[in-house]
């Protein structure tokens, strides 16, 4: 039985988010990193505002040669660092991977704590950190998808939940591959670990366990669950093993979800494998070719 | 096997990983460098502080957040798991969990709940422990390199050597079973520390092993962190021997020959953040007792999804975690 449900005004909430970040100007500086530059792709370093207002940071890197390009936007994940685009993916896309306010490069004036980020004002959905940091994605997906490099060409996003969120608020992504999930049926999910991120949820609700639902209410807002119904992109979604918190039963209310069309990928636990298989897949949604890491040779 | 063409690193013809020859050479006075450094260490009060978070302790585990000096006066911080009394009685063998480059120290509040007295060490440059030091992210790999005494990686191993100072402050802490454990930069300092404190370690398990074979590894890979110095090259081509000099004073190979005690080396022999060659030379330079498991298709996960119940045996194995439960 899924736990999680719908708050009432949860249009509302959204809507809200996008108003006040569209009060904002995003007021773009693009410095180019002549270290990350190579001889086929300029990397910029990209500060923008968001909700708050927040400068938050990105890395963009765009293709040398004729655009356009198809882009790929990287949605930061749970940690205090994300690395910069891929060698593989500057040669293909114009990539951009985005900092969340808190996390280094976009710490000042909010240093995030890990563990502590995830319950960060969890007891309000107006003061919860998630909400600003939703919303940065939001203007990094704004941002990637307005530059003249990827006009016309497809656009793919990749990451956890906030890779579905940013799909969700906007339309403009031909192709979403989610791994990893930590707002799906969060409090189910705390129940069922007591392994960090989402352990941080279980020390909140065992020391304050009068706000369980004041949690509750407030996670709701950011389950995928209630946001897959608007995301059109052609889905890859990977699946773990049955019994665990990526095993398909678990998940499979979020594949019946999505608006567009979902494919399941089911780990191999073989990380080269797996990745191989994943970016095979993207490339063939936005018109590129894959470029597979694993080497024959050196596996003897 | 040469690799480099004007210094832009180019598509690699690769042989099997087990065949692969390092190019990495001793410092002739690598020995005296490490043991200068230690000896600092040894003479830096420790001047350890441990306080109770409550917000993450329960009925199985006691949190505590942990601070001690180091060297250069950098003051190091990390979390300190234990049992409680109630739930598992000390004495306890101690645990060190070393970081990656990505990621923050593990609060290790699973590995407490097993027997163990955890340590998640947050060497300089991490989240708690960058008021003094802070290269920023991307960068630590890089910070300094063609100058072996400024360095980033002097102090870091350093730091984490320092932990094992902290167990042994610990009354609660067996001093005769004491291990350190963790993967890519987390595997990288388990071998330096398992070698630097070779007076002290009983086992160490290391996976997908980062810091060894630097130059080899950066020509072999375009994925971070090592792309941060074929970056770094591609800016200044003409450092690339001080470079090359410098981190031989810190390649895991280096320090491989001093380990004393039994060690579990895991890697992926699709490993393309950590070439798998490099896993290779790193076990072939070590004497003493090494299990070594490698894992085909799988990457810089090191064939964690099978390997991680290995690991936890060999580790309970040679630490003998507490188990007597307290009667209530």
């Amino acid at each position: 039985m899924i736990s999680t449900s719908r708050p009432a005004d949860f249009d509302d909430f959204w809507n809200a988010v996008d108003d006040e970040l569209a009060r904002f100007d995003p007021a773009p500086e693009l410095e180019v990193s002549h270290l990350r530059s190579t001889e086929f792709s300029t990397t910029y370093d990209v500060r923008l505002t968001s909700v708050g207002p927040y400068r938050i940071f990105a890395y963009l890197s765009v293709p040398k040669g004729n655009g356009p390009f198809p882009a790929l936007f990287n949605a930061p994940r749970y940690g205090s660092v994300n690395n910069p685009p891929h060698y593989d993916d500057r040669q293909r896309y114009v990539v951009m991977t985005l900092m969340h306010r808190g996390q280094r490069l976009a710490d000042q004036p909010y240093a995030a704590a890990y563990p502590g980020l995830l319950t960060d004002g969890i007891e309000d959905p107006q003061s919860y950190i998630y909400r600003g940091i939703v919303a940065d994605c939001l203007r990094g997906a704004e941002f990637l998808l307005s530059r003249p490099e990827v006009q016309g060409q497809p656009a793919g996003i990749v990451g956890d939940d906030l890779a579905i969120l940013t799909a969700s608020r906007r339309q403009g992504f031909t192709a979403l591959h989610v791994s990893g999930l930590m707002f799906y049926r969060m409090l189910e999910a705390a129940r069922r670990t007591g392994s960090y991120p989402l352990e941080e949820v279980n020390d909140h609700l065992a020391f304050f366990p009068e706000s369980a639902s004041r949690v509750a209410t407030t996670v709701s807002y950011f389950d995928p669950l209630h946001h897959a119904s608007r995301v059109s992109a052609h889905t890859l979604l990977d699946l773990g093993d049955p019994g665990t918190l990526s095993g398909p039963e678990f998940v499979e209310p979020l594949c019946r979800a999505f608006a567009g069309e979902v494919d399941q990928y089911v780990l191999s636990h073989e990380g080269g494998t797996d990745r191989d298989a994943t970016d095979a897949w993207l490339a063939a949604k936005l018109g590129s070719v894959p470029r597979p890491r694993l080497w024959a040779e050196a596996m003897g | 096997m040469q690799r480099r063409e004007n210094t832009i690193v180019t598509a690699t013809i690769r042989g099997r990983a087990a065949d692969h020859i390092s190019s990495v050479e001793k410092p002739h006075d690598f020995d005296e460098f490490w043991r200068d450094l230690l000896k600092r260490a040894s003479e830096t009060p420790l001047d350890p502080t441990i306080e109770p978070v409550t917000l993450r302790s329960n009925d199985h585990v006691e949190t505590y957040e942990i601070h001690y000096n180091s060297i250069d006066g950098v003051r190091i911080a990390g979390w300190y798991c234990r049992p409680t009394e109630q739930h598992i009685a000390p004495p306890y063998p101690a645990l060190l969990l070393v970081p990656g480059y990505i990621s923050e120290p593990t609060l290790p509040k699973s590995w407490a709940k097993l027997g163990y007295a955890a340590v998640g060490v947050a060497p300089r440059g991490k989240l708690r422990s960058n008021g003094q030091f802070n290269p920023g992210y991307p960068g630590l790999l890089t910070h300094n390199i063609v100058d072996r005494e400024t360095y980033s990686y002097r102090g870091f191993y350093i730091d984490a050597c320092r932990a094992v100072d902290f167990v042994q402050s610990r009354p609660e802490v067996d001093q005769t079973r004491i291990g350190v454990h963790g993967s890519s930069q987390g595997g990288a300092l388990t071998i330096t520390t398992a070698a630097l404190r070779n007076d002290a370690i009983t086992c160490g398990a290391a996976g997908a092993p980062y810091l060894v074979g630097f130059m080899d590894a950066a020509s072999l890979t375009h994925s971070n962190p090592y792309e941060e110095m074929n970056n770094y090259l591609r800016l200044y081509p003409e450092r690339e021997q001080a470079m090359r000099e410098t981190v031989a004073y810190f390649d895991g190979v280096n320090f491989a020959p001093m380990i004393k005690a039994p060690m579990l080396v895991y890697a992926g022999l699709g490993d393309d953040v950590c070439p798998p060659e490099t896993a290779f030379d790193l076990v072939n330079a070590m004497p003493g007792p090494v299990e070594f498991l490698t894992y085909p298709r799988c990457a810089h996960d090191a064939g964690n999804y099978w390997c991680m119940p290995r690991v936890e045996a060999f580790l309970a194995d040679h630490l003998k975690p507490a188990t007597r439960e307290v009667s209530r």
